[in-house]
């Protein structure tokens, strides 16, 4: 096989795995993302940002994570473009967590309401969480991401990433029982 | 914190924080920027180096000659990242109110037939 010939193989081969990661994760991103911006429009901005970088960097991604997978990576994309977005709307109004819908569920009219007002109001008291231990209870329950892979994609080590949903979890309960 | 009072709050955070499905036609526009970019990349790949002659291919070895290629490769790097962007733009402008109303509007109108001052 020419030089040129095994360049397109890989150059194929490449894309064929990308395209495996954003059919596996297309949902992860854009639901942290939707977590971050608080709205579908934005939500969708970053999304697909976030696959263009990843694109672009791909092939050394690949190439360093040793066989592990790359979901926290990913997300740590999403998570660092999400920061640019709250800087450079630091100026304006920004639509934060609290712009939140609860998501609908398929219960009794009843549970509905009275569901709904107590998930409005962990969206709501979720938002007096400093940014990493919010962000930190994002992926692991709108993504069920591992500690270890949350720690990845905060770079932080699994013991200070078990430290920090530890706490964020008490100080929302905390937060939760001011009412 | 009891364990009972966590356990309680941990499932109304996995009921807060469900999953959020992107809309369908978010997915495939997205499936169709990335396919368009992997395309337009390799067929820049291909007639780059066709379009080199031996002599060229014997001078590139040397890396003081390689200002040239990179330089004209960040501009297309630039360049194509610009077409995505304007097509993203255009899409964008398309779609929404006006659009729809100008679509509605042409489905309802005889061809030929100007809207009434």
């Amino acid at each position: 096989m020419s030089e040129s010939a095994t360049d397109a193989a890989t150059k194929a081969e490449l894309d064929r795995a990308f395209e495996d990661l954003y059919r596996a994760h297309l949902r992860d991103v854009y639901s942290y993302a939707y977590y971050r911006v608080g709205n579908h429009h934005d939500a969708e901005d970053l999304t697909e940002q976030a696959f263009l970088q990843a694109y672009r960097h791909f092939e050394r991604a690949r190439r360093e994570s040793n066989g592990r997978p790359l979901r926290p990576w990913l997300i740590r994309i999403a998570h660092n473009l999400a920061s640019n977005y709250h800087r450079d709307r630091a100026r304006r109004p920004t639509a934060n967590i609290e712009a939140v819908e609860p998501p609908s569920h398929p219960h009794d009219t009843e549970q509905i309401v009275e569901g709904r007002e107590e998930l409005r109001l962990v969206i709501d008291r979720l938002d007096r969480l400093s940014d990493d231990r919010r962000e930190a209870l994002i992926m692991r329950f709108a993504l069920d991401m591992s500690n270890r892979e949350i720690a990845r994609a905060l770079g932080r080590s699994d013991g200070a990433t078990k430290v920090l949903i530890h706490r964020a979890i008490k100080q929302l309960e905390e937060e939760m029982e001011k009412e | 914190m009891s364990d009972e009072s966590q356990v309680r709050l941990e499932a109304l955070l996995s009921d807060a924080l469900r999953p959020i499905e992107p809309p369908e036609d978010f997915a495939s526009r997205v499936e169709t920027t990335l396919s368009a970019i992997t395309e337009q990349a390799a067929a820049e790949l291909s007639s780059w180096a066709d379009e080199l002659s031996e002599s060229e291919l014997e001078s590139l070895r040397d890396p003081r000659n390689w200002v040239r290629p990179v330089a004209a490769m960040a501009a297309g790097t630039l360049a194509g990242g610009a077409l995505v962007i304007v097509g993203m733009r255009r899409r964008r402008r398309s779609t929404g109110f006006r659009a729809t109303a100008g679509s509605v509007l042409r489905s309802v109108r005889p061809s030929g037939t100007a809207p009434r001052r």
